[in-house]
């Protein structure tokens, strides 16, 4: 708890929050993400980044603010149906347009982005070409899903590293609060599967899968949030129609979690 | 049933083998200038009436080629297909569409756009050479092809794909008794794949312009015939208003 400590003493705690309506991680980063960061959500697969990235967005569709998931690997459709079971979701706000899915395959083709491997002015275009979307839009809040997809086909570190930070600059300019997520595999000692993504995003969000007492738990922790005092305490994750659901881990992995 | 065909030069017809055989495959080559694409007209206005004459043409229009025919008083009975039109239409056009997105901007529309019409069409991958193949194959025999110019080909795909794509045309004119053929602009390729292009055809005819004190002269060349080396020679030809004619020299 030290370093928080040290931390908090240096950073201005008046920032403008980006509530995410999840109550339990609104309530690890003393209100919510501050507002224009580009926070990374990195865990292996089936760790709930997709839900909980959905979750954010429908909370601020609900809020009034407009909304844009970027989808690389599943179709915006399939996507869609993983909304519905919500209680809080109301498909009035995709009609409305105040939640929007977009296909990244779609923004390649538009863009002529047939090679396997994309080139730095590539990089550029695709910047350029979400910047559009968000200011078309007016989004708020946004989702890549995965960054991680569209960094396989970048390739190099240099052309990574020219992605995260322009698209983390370009959403942060227009006041965008943003969640990029990011496939790691479970034994991976880092947050992000090429290194440089977490160097250069405004904060990690860690999820990851836990055997506690032959039960397979879901953990989220925040690792580093620029702008905001947060714990570091790893949490329970436990996927509810109403939603998601945080506990500290010590209390949700002694009562048996989510059964 | 005869077993030669007219190439619509009587001269030139006299010179190989009082006609083009049947199931030969010819390639015209020339430099740019020399008159290749009008003899890949006279070839291809010279059927005689029964053949099924298609044109395959890369770097003209259906009217020009018409036109250019009708101007010299051919024959225009035969079905072009404008490979060319086909990748303005598949290809550049979408080329312009794309730098269009990326100088000024890619909106919802556009999006939304795309998957309306993705659903129709799924043409992203589209090979020229798959198409040329499978026309070919489509025809009904007693036919004649003309391809104005294998260069298209060659300057997109791979060499090798393009010389066995003309392999298959080869086969299937021979085996159905057709003629087909091709042009080639000289000295634009690595001389292996010329060569590779004149070992699998079975005539050669060049056309050559050489300058003479204020005019061209124009040699044609009949560089091979297939299992008939004594019928290679040179002919003269003229191209004037009435259209191509040769005679022989020496």
């Amino acid at each position: 708890m030290a370093s928080d400590d040290d931390k908090s003493a240096t950073i201005p705690v008046d920032r403008e929050r980006c509530v995410t309506g999840i109550e339990g991680l609104d309530n690890i980063l003393n209100g919510g993400i501050p507002r224009g960061n580009t926070i990374l959500f990195t865990g292996s697969c089936g760790t709930g980044k997709t839900t909980l990235s959905l979750e954010f967005l429908v909370h601020g569709a609900i809020a009034g603010e407009n909304c844009l998931f970027v989808s690389v690997t599943e179709t915006s459709d399939k996507l869609m149906n993983n909304v519905i079971p919500y209680d809080f979701f109301d498909e009035s706000l995709i009609k409305k347009g105040t939640l929007v899915f977009v296909d990244m395959p779609v923004i390649y083709e538009r863009l002529g982005m047939t090679e396997m491997e994309l080139s730095l002015e590539d990089v550029d275009s695709i910047v350029k070409a979400i910047g559009n979307l968000v200011d078309e839009l007016k989004i708020k809040r946004l989702v890549l899903d995965s960054v991680t997809s569209v960094c396989y086909r970048l390739k190099t570190e240099e052309k990574i590293r020219e992605f995260i930070l322009k698209i983390g600059k370009t959403l942060s300019d227009r006041g965008c609060t943003s969640m990029l997520i990011s496939e790691i595999s479970p034994s991976a000692e880092r947050y992000s599967l090429y290194g440089v993504e977490e160097a250069i995003a405004d904060g990690i969000v860690l999820m990851g899968n836990l055997e506690r007492r032959g039960d397979l738990l879901r953990t989220l922790q925040v690792v580093k949030m620029r702008g905001t005092n947060h714990s570091r305490a790893k949490y329970v994750l436990d996927l509810t129609p109403a939603g998601i659901l945080l506990v500290p881990l010590l209390k949700g992995g002694s009562g048996g979690g989510t059964t | 049933m005869p077993d030669t065909v007219s190439f619509g030069i009587p001269a030139l017809d006299k010179a190989i083998m009082n006609g083009i055989p049947k199931g030969y495959t010819i390639l015209c080559i020339g430099p740019p200038g020399a008159g290749v694409e009008l003899f890949a007209k006279r070839f291809a206005s010279a059927s005689s009436g029964e053949e099924n004459v298609t044109y395959f043409s890369t770097s003209e229009r259906d009217e020009d080629v018409i036109k250019t025919m009708e101007d010299f008083g051919w024959n225009t009975d035969l079905k072009i297909v404008n490979i060319g039109t086909m990748y303005y239409e598949k290809v550049l056009a979408k080329h312009l569409e794309v730098s269009k997105y990326r100088l000024e901007g890619l909106t919802m529309r556009d999006i939304r756009q795309y998957k309306l019409q993705g659903k129709q069409e799924d043409d992203t991958n589209h090979n020229f050479l798959t198409t040329l193949t499978y026309e070919i194959s489509k025809l009904d025999p007693p036919f004649r092809i003309v391809l104005d110019s294998m260069n298209f080909f060659l300057e997109y795909y791979n060499h090798k794909e393009v010389l066995s794509a003309l392999r298959t045309i080869k086969a299937h004119t021979q085996h159905n008794g057709g003629v087909a053929l091709v042009t080639l602009v000289k000295g634009v390729l690595d001389s292996h794949i010329e060569s590779g292009i004149e070992e699998i055809v079975d005539a050669i005819i060049e056309l050559e312009r050489l300058r003479d004190g204020f005019e061209f002269k124009r040699n044609l060349l009949i560089r091979k015939v297939r299992n008939h080396p004594e019928k290679t020679g040179i002919l003269a030809y003229t191209i004037d208003e009435k259209g191509i004619s040769a005679k022989s020299v020496g």
